[in-house]
C-alpha cells in the first residue's frame, strides 16, 4: 500500500493564516479591473495559489527577523521623534472666511479653543485650487509639477479626449477572440498617475505606523509599510466615478447626464426591475451584467419589501436601506461584488426607486481599494459596510432631481458617520505613529447648498452649510480628546469655498477672438471638441482651470511653435483675459491668468496646462467648457443646485490650518505639512521636497 | 512571477541618474528613469481613442 505523507495540521493552519494575512503582491497584478472595456481575471488560479502558499511559508519563516528589524528601525526613528503621534484631520473645502465668522459668533467653540491653545492660519492652496491637486501636494510636499496632478482631467495629446488624471486602466494587450467572446490573456492593470512619494511611505520605511483614511488620489493604493483606504477617483463597480440608477413604472423619455433611468414592470402585486452592473467581461456588445429584483408593496401606506438575491429587505418611503450586497455573475467562479443602497421615493400612483452608485464591496473588492488588500475587508467586518467610490456623496442625483435635498443630506451624513467610525477606531488603536483622515461632507454640502448663503434659494435647508460647520466643529472637539502633550494635531482643509453663479465658456471666447477654429459652417462644437479644426486652433480649454496651447510636437494637431511663438501667445492671452468682465453683470469674471512655468518647477511641468485661469468671485469655467464644448455664449447663469465651487483664483480660496502646536510660519502652504510630519518624527526633509517645516519645536 | 522587471544600467549612468534625479525634482532615481521611458513610449504607442474613456468620467461632480 502506498504511504501518503500527511502535512502536519499546525503547518497547514499557519499557511492558511499567513495566506490570509499576507498583503499580497502588487495590487494591480493580483486583481482585475471590472469595468468598461476590461475583463475579469482568474483570481484563484492554481499557480497563483501555489505561489501565495510558498510566499506565505517564507513570510512565516522570516517573520521573527522582520519583527526584530522593524523594531530596530522604529526605535531608531522614535529616538529622534519630537512627538509620539500626529493626527491629520482633513476637512475638505472648509473655508477660512466662514470659519472665522462662525468662531467670532461663538458657533465653533472647539476650533476657537484649538486656535487659542495652539495656532490658526489661513493655508495657501495649490494652483489650481482643486482637491486632487491640493491633497496630492499635502501627501508629497511638492508642487503639481513634481507630483503630476494638475486637475481632475488630463487631455490625451493624440486624441484631445479627456482622461482621469489620477489613475489609468491599462487594458490587456493580448485578447483571444472566439466568435462573440473575447478572452483576455493578460490581466488589465490599474496605475496610479500621481508621482513623487507620500510622507507616509517615508515614515513607514522608518518604522513609523501610519493609517491613512480616504486622503484623495490614493487609488490604486500604493504598497507601503502601513494601512491605507483609497479615496477620490476610486471608481464604482461600473467603472465610472459614480453613476446612480433610477427606476420608475412611469414610461417617459427622461435621460440623465450622470445616471441611468430604467423601467419597473408591474406583474400582479410584484414590481420587477433589473439592476445593471459592470459590462460583460467576455462578450462583445452584450448587455451589462445585471441582477433582477422585485418590490412587493405590503399594503401598509408607504411600505414595501425588496427582494434581491433571495433576500428580503423592508423598504419605507423616503428611507434608505442599509448597504445591500449585490453580486454580478459572469460565469462559474467569476463574480463581481458590489454594495448599494435603495431609496423608495414614490409608491403611488407610480413607483419610483433610486439606487446609489454600485460601490465596490469592501469585503470582496473587485479592485484593490486598500493597502494591505485585506484592510478594507477588516474595516467592513469590524465596523460594517461603507461607501468606497471616490466621490461617494451623490451630487448628480440631486442636480438631476433623482433625489431631494433631504435624501442628499441623509446620504452625505451617513457616509460621514462611516468615516468617523473608521477614524476614531484608528485613533483608539494608535499608540505611536500617524493617523490621517479626510472628511468630504464639508465640500459636498457647500457645493450643493451654497445658493442658500446668498439667498439665491430658500427653504428648510437654508442653514445646511452653517449646520455642517457646527458638526465639523464637534468632530474637532472629539478629536482633540486624543491630542495629549505628545501628540501633534493638525486640522486642515485643501481649499476654501466661493459662489458659482456664472459660468465662463473660454472655448467660445477663444473662437470669438480667433484662437480656436471650428469646422467650416459650424457655430458650436463638442462635447470634447467634436467639430474643432485643430489645424487652425492655437488654444483650447478642458477641465476646470487650465488653458492649453495647441503646441507643435506635443499635441497631435499642434500648430504653435514652441519657444518664442508659444511664449508670445501666452503673454497675449494673459493680457487679454486678465480682468475680463462679464457684460451682463459688470463683474470681473477673470481676475488673473497665471503661466504655469512661472508658478512651479519640476519634471512634470510639460504635462501641466500652459496657463491657469484665476476666475473671479462668483465665476468658474462653465459646465460646457469643462468638457470641451463651444457654445453660443461666453457667459451663462449656473442654474444647478451645485452652486458653490472653489475652481477660481486660488488666492481667493485658501484653506485653514489649526494646530495644537505653535506654528512658526505666518504664511504656511499645504506643501509644508509633509516635511513637518517628517521633522516631528526626527527625519530630514528629502532634497526633492519643496515644503518647509512650520512648527516650533523648542517648547515641546 | 510576481517580481517586477528589472533593467540594468551602466554603473556610471546610474550614478549620473542618482545625481540629477533630486535636482530635477524627482523623489528617486527610479522615478526619473520611469518618467523618461514613459515619455518616449507615449510618442510610440497608439492613442487610445476609445469612447469608453468618457464613460469613466461619469459621475464626477465637477463635470456635466
Amino acid at each position: 500500500m502506498k504511504r501518503v505523507k500527511v502535512v502536519p495540521g499546525w503547518l497547514l493552519l499557519a499557511g492558511v493564516v499567513c495566506t490570509l494575512a499576507w498583503p499580497g503582491p502588487r495590487a494591480e497584478a493580483e486583481l482585475a479591473y471590472i469595468g468598461p472595456g476590461a475583463g475579469f481575471a482568474f483570481l484563484g488560479s492554481f499557480l497563483a495559489l501555489m505561489w501565495a502558499f510558498i510566499l506565505s511559508a517564507g513570510t512565516l519563516l522570516i517573520w521573527p527577523v522582520r519583527v526584530l528589524w522593524r523594531g530596530r528601525r522604529r526605535s531608531k526613528a522614535l529616538r529622534k521623534a519630537r512627538v509620539k503621534k500626529i493626527i491629520f484631520l482633513g476637512l475638505d473645502g472648509f473655508d477660512p472666511g466662514m470659519a472665522e465668522r462662525l468662531m467670532a459668533e461663538g458657533k465653533l467653540p472647539n476650533l476657537a479653543r484649538l486656535r487659542e491653545q495652539g495656532s490658526y492660519r489661513r493655508l495657501r492652496t495649490t494652483f489650481p485650487s482643486l482637491s486632487p491637486v491640493a491633497w496630492s501636494t499635502f501627501a508629497t510636499g511638492v508642487s503639481p509639477a513634481r507630483h503630476n496632478i494638475f486637475d481632475f482631467l488630463n487631455r490625451n495629446l493624440k486624441s484631445y479626449l479627456p482622461e482621469l488624471s489620477s489613475s489609468r486602466v491599462n487594458k490587456p494587450r493580448r485578447v483571444l477572440q472566439v466568435g462573440r467572446y473575447r478572452i483576455p490573456l493578460r490581466r488589465p492593470t490599474v496605475e496610479l498617475r500621481r508621482k513623487s512619494i507620500p510622507f507616509w511611505k517615508i515614515l513607514g520605511e522608518h518604522g513609523v505606523d501610519c493609517t491613512i483614511l480616504r486622503v484623495p488620489i490614493t487609488f490604486p493604493p500604493e504598497k507601503f509599510d502601513g494601512k491605507l483606504l483609497s479615496a477620490m477617483c476610486t471608481p464604482d463597480l461600473r467603472g465610472t466615478q459614480g453613476s446612480f440608477s433610477f427606476f420608475s413604472t412611469r414610461q417617459e423619455q427622461v435621460s440623465y447626464e450622470n445616471g441611468s433611468r430604467y423601467p419597473l414592470h408591474r406583474n400582479g402585486k410584484r414590481i420587477t426591475g433589473l439592476l445593471e452592473g459592470p459590462e460583460h467581461p467576455f462578450r462583445e456588445n452584450a448587455r451589462p451584467l445585471a441582477v433582477p429584483f422585485a418590490l412587493v408593496p405590503n399594503g401598509k401606506g408607504g411600505e414595501a419589501v425588496l427582494e434581491i438575491h433571495g433576500e428580503r429587505y423592508p423598504l419605507r418611503l423616503g428611507e434608505y436601506t442599509s448597504w445591500i450586497p449585490v453580486a454580478f455573475r459572469a460565469g462559474p467562479g467569476m463574480t463581481a461584488y458590489g454594495i448599494c443602497r435603495f431609496l423608495l421615493t414614490q409608491l403611488e400612483p407610480d413607483v419610483n426607486l433610486y439606487v446609489t452608485p454600485i460601490n465596490i464591496d469592501p469585503e470582496r473588492p473587485a479592485l484593490p481599494i486598500s493597502q494591505p488588500t485585506y484592510y478594507s475587508a477588516y474595516l467592513a467586518k469590524l465596523l460594517g459596510s461603507f461607501a468606497t467610490v471616490g466621490m461617494a456623496e451623490d451630487t448628480w442625483a440631486l442636480n438631476e432631481g433623482a433625489i431631494d435635498e433631504d435624501a442628499f443630506l441623509e446620504q452625505a451624513w451617513a457616509i460621514h458617520e462611516e468615516r468617523e467610525a473608521m477614524f476614531f477606531n484608528a485613533l483608539e488603536r494608535m499608540r505611536r505613529g500617524v493617523t490621517a483622515c479626510v472628511f468630504d461632507a464639508s465640500d459636498r454640502i457647500q457645493h450643493m447648498f451654497y445658493r442658500y448663503l446668498e439667498n439665491r434659494a430658500s427653504g428648510k435647508h437654508a442653514g445646511a452649510v452653517e449646520a455642517m460647520y457646527a458638526r465639523m466643529d464637534e468632530l474637532v472637539g472629539r478629536t482633540m480628546r486624543y491630542a495629549d502633550r505628545e501628540t501633534a494635531l493638525f486640522v486642515l482643509s485643501d481649499h476654501g469655498f466661493a459662489s458659482f453663479r456664472r459660468g465662463v465658456n473660454l472655448n467660445t471666447w477663444l473662437v470669438e477672438n480667433g484662437y480656436l477654429a471650428l469646422s467650416d459652417g459650424a457655430a458650436t462644437a463638442g462635447p470634447y471638441f467634436k467639430g474643432v479644426d485643430w489645424s487652425r486652433t492655437r488654444a483650447y480649454t478642458l477641465g476646470l482651470a487650465g488653458l492649453y496651447l495647441n503646441l507643435k510636437g506635443r499635441e497631435a494637431g499642434g500648430i504653435v511653435a514652441p519657444g518664442a511663438e508659444a511664449e508670445a501667445l501666452k503673454e497675449e492671452l494673459i493680457a487679454r483675459l486678465s480682468g475680463l468682465t462679464d457684460p451682463e453683470t459688470g463683474e470681473v469674471a477673470i481676475r488673473r491668468v497665471y503661466a504655469t512655468n512661472r508658478l512651479y518647477r519640476g519634471p512634470y511641468l510639460a504635462e501641466a496646462p500652459d496657463l491657469i485661469v484665476g476666475y473671479g468671485n462668483g465665476y468658474r469655467t462653465s459646465w460646457d467648457a469643462a468638457q470641451g464644448k463651444v457654445t453660443r455664449k461666453v457667459f451663462e447663469d449656473n442654474p444647478k443646485p451645485w452652486s458653490g465651487d472653489h475652481s477660481l483664483d486660488p488666492v481667493l480660496v485658501p484653506g485653514v490650518l489649526f494646530s495644537n502646536l505653535k506654528l512658526a510660519a505666518d504664511d504656511p502652504g499645504i506643501e509644508d505639512l509633509a516635511p513637518t510630519a517628517l521633522a516631528l518624527f526626527g527625519l530630514p526633509k528629502p532634497g526633492h521636497m519643496e515644503g518647509q517645516v512650520i512648527v516650533e519645536t523648542a517648547d515641546r | 512571477m510576481l517580481k517586477q522587471p528589472t533593467v540594468k544600467l551602466r554603473k556610471e549612468l546610474w550614478e549620473r541618474v542618482k545625481r540629477c534625479a533630486s535636482l530635477a525634482g524627482y523623489s528617486s532615481p527610479e522615478e526619473f528613469v520611469e518618467h523618461i521611458i514613459e515619455k518616449e513610449l507615449a510618442k510610440l504607442e497608439d492613442a487610445e481613442t476609445d469612447e469608453q474613456v468618457l464613460n469613466k468620467l461619469k459621475g464626477l461632480g465637477y463635470l456635466q
